[in-house]
């Protein structure tokens, strides 16, 4: 097969499931048909990843669509969660159908807009045209928003319309940023067509115009960084990831962020290699990283929710990833291992946090108590990961989080290291005393019972299986990889 | 001289926008500056790409300047409203902000030029501008569907700045961010109606239970 159609396929399988999903009816065949569908493109997918695993530098289709080991990395972490959201997608909806909480027309508009953002998602990684990786990314904002109140409540509408319009805006300025890029590359006589390539603009770097491009970044930073929930423009963040379902929080905290971030790292590359690496751009990203840092730090001390919670601690973490890049080299390696194991345990606390609160009927965390006992498949999804998400050892977020703490030593950025440390330091205290509340209090009200099924029972072993193993011991492939990787973002050959 | 006048015309829109408490005129002006931004693409285009230009101008005036009111307007009769009533920012004092705002573009403008981006003073002043009031819109106003109208203008703005500066896109670039920024306007006019029938009225101000 050749790569043009796998291409085709890994874009096509998703918009074909949400055609499909609008056109059946029965709620339960469409969230079957929904799981299908993803299968088929984690398939496809796999076939794209493979070969860049094995070695092979990247994968090119009509120039427009381009894979190398950055974005294959991203796309294998995408279908991951895809995959895994899905699984418990099936069950969460299939709990509220049967206690006919939700009509109809809900389920099949979730799993229409489900399709249709995972198909934004792909585009966004998969393109090597900056200005179709734009388009992606706006569209990701719309498929998504009408996600967040899939339950229609006042709480929901006003997240999604504050997601929206805040997003909206915020990618409107990198669009401003991307014409930029555009305009510097002016006097380089490049064809008509190919002006927009990131390939070739990398090629092109040194030769373009540095002041513009310079300005192009920080447009660019400030409108993917609003959609990656770098603060200061992560107002939306905690609304939209506390009032959407939970498959949909895990999803957005689990990948939606990342992509957005993904584009970021497409243009410190070319950064790097216009200004002859000397860290310009990635400076600038240390410092919304230790904002990110800073700010969720104070916000978790004083949370009630749990799912809010959880929203603050994607801040926090996105601005580790973006620390981590910042400082480079191995710290650049450490924050796309981080990529990986934040999206896996912070779905899987999403999961946790959602079937909980379906099961308290309420996501108020001095009232979720005694969670080991209530359900315990749930109750310990929620404790691991959020022992993991504060850093504890031996899981693997302690390593990418250690590993960041390292090269800034290495580099002697002191500030960042403080900053790194204190923040973490104070969420783990936060944190840990919610956690242990949360897991082994007394239940303070009267609570459903439920009882965890095998798929449930698999995604939680699975996901804090996976993340103890890699914690652990890295193969060898998977450390290759994320090098190579590490070396594109930093725009090195 | 047209040209020069085309961004004089763009320029009062913004400052009449900014002092405007009637939404359905809001809409019109808008409207009229979605339009102006159509024919804007004739004026300052290579001649060799005709047909090209031809078409995203028909679309972007269609669009711009005819089904986006059109949409807005439609959201604005299922809400019963029609005024701003109390913008966080009174109407004299946005208009006194917006000069500032107008002033401080052409400063900028000028910056800018210098770091070589080979356009007029003024027609990145304009552009820079029309971003400067979309994004004042859009934190000052308390209706919903102003704040749409802020991030058009916003949107305007920036399509200004690529049309000036950044001659050689593909189309089908230019074809896909049309069609996000048409989704967008349509998604926000059927949110805006979702949530004036679970609020009652669409005044952000009022949706406050999410907060810390």
């Amino acid at each position: 097969m050749s790569a043009g159609m796998e291409f085709g396929l890994v874009l096509g399988v998703p918009l074909i499931g949400a055609a499909l999903s609008i056109l059946l009816r029965p709620p339960r065949l469409v969230l079957g048909v929904l799981a299908a569908i993803i299968g088929v493109e984690i398939l496809c997918a796999g076939a794209l990843i493979w070969p860049i695993v094995a070695g092979v530098q990247a994968q090119v289709a009509w120039s427009w669509f381009y894979l190398d080991a950055l974005s294959a990395y991203h796309l294998a972490v995408m279908m991951i969660i895809f995959g895994l959201s899905t699984v418990f997608a099936g069950g969460y909806f299939g709990e509220e159908i049967r206690r006919k909480e939700i009509q109809d027309w809900p389920v099949r508009k979730f799993a229409a807009l489900w399709c249709g953002s995972l198909a934004a998602m792909v585009l966004v990684v998969i393109s090597n045209n900056l200005g179709v990786m734009w388009i992606g990314i706006e569209a990701t904002t719309l498929m998504t928003a009408f996600l967040i109140c899939v339950h229609r409540t006042r709480a929901s509408l006003e997240a999604m319309w504050k997601y929206l319009l805040m997003c909206s805006v915020g990618v409107a300025c990198a669009f401003m940023g991307t014409l930029l890029v555009v305009a510097s590359a002016r006097g380089i006589e490049a064809g008509a067509v190919h002006v927009l390539l990131w390939t070739q603009l990398r090629d092109a770097a040194p030769g373009l115009n540095q002041p513009v491009l310079k300005l192009a970044f920080i447009f660019l930073l400030i409108g993917y960084g609003t959609k990656a929930g770098l603060a200061p423009m992560h107002n939306w963040l905690p609304d939209a990831h506390s009032q959407a379902p939970a498959p949909v929080s895990g999803m957005f905290s689990g990948f939606l962020l990342n992509t957005a971030l993904y584009c970021i790292m497409r243009y410190t590359a070319i950064l790097e290699v216009a200004t002859g690496g000397s860290g310009w751009s990635l400076q600038i990203l240390q410092v919304f990283g230790m904002l990110s840092i800073g700010v969720a730090a104070v916000f978790i001390l004083f949370q009630e929710d749990v799912k809010r919670l959880l929203a603050y601690h994607s801040v926090e973490h996105l601005g580790i990833m973006a620390l981590g890049l910042g400082l480079g080299g191995l710290g650049a390696f450490a924050a796309l291992f981080h990529v990986f194991n934040h999206s896996i345990c912070k779905a899987l606390a999403f999961f946790s946090a959602g079937r909980m609160g379906q099961i308290y009927g309420t996501h108020e965390m001095d009232r979720m108590q005694g969670m080991l006992r209530v359900n315990p498949v749930w109750g310990l999804g929620l404790l691991g990961s959020l022992l993991a998400l504060i850093g504890m050892a031996p899981f693997a977020l302690f390593m990418s989080e250690f590993q960041i703490a390292m090269a800034a030593m290495n580099r002697s950025a002191y500030v960042a290291l403080i900053v790194f440390l204190a923040g973490t330091g104070i969420i783990f205290v936060g944190a840990l005393k919610h956690a242990i509340a949360m897991a082994w209090g007394e239940p303070k009200i009267p609570v459903r019972a439920s009882a965890a099924g095998w798929t449930d029972i698999l995604i939680v072993a699975g996901s804090l299986g996976v993340l103890l193993a890699v914690g652990i011991w890295m193969p060898e492939c998977y450390r290759n990889l994320l090098w190579r990787a590490a070396a594109i973002a930093e725009g090195k050959p | 001289m047209l040209l020069d006048a085309v961004f004089v015309l763009l320029i009062l829109t913004n400052l009449i926008l900014l002092g405007s408490s009637l939404l359905s005129a809001s809409i019109r002006i808008v409207a009229v500056q979605g339009a102006v931004l159509g024919v804007l693409p004739f004026l300052a285009m290579a001649p060799d790409r005709l047909g090209r230009v031809l078409f995203l101008a028909v679309l972007t005036v269609a669009l711009k300047g005819g089904v986006f009111p059109w949409l807005l307007n439609r959201a604005l009769r299922e809400v019963h409203v029609r005024r701003e009533v109390a913008p966080l920012v009174g109407y004299s004092v946005s208009l006194a902000l917006g000069i500032g705002l107008l002033a401080l573009a052409f400063w900028l403008g000028g910056r800018i030029r210098d770091i070589g981006l080979g356009v007029s003073v003024l027609s990145l002043s304009t552009a820079l501008f029309m971003m400067f009031t979309g994004l004042f819109l859009v934190i000052s106003r308390q209706k919903a569907l102003s704040q749409v109208l802020g991030f058009l203008v916003l949107e305007n703005g920036i399509y200004a700045f690529g049309l000036l500066v950044v001659v050689n896109i593909h189309w089908l670039i230019e074809l896909g961010v049309l069609l996000d920024v048409f989704v967008a306007v349509f998604i926000m006019g059927v949110a805006i109606d979702q949530i004036s029938r679970a609020f009652d009225h669409m005044d952000v101000d009022q949706m406050n239970h999410l907060k810390g």
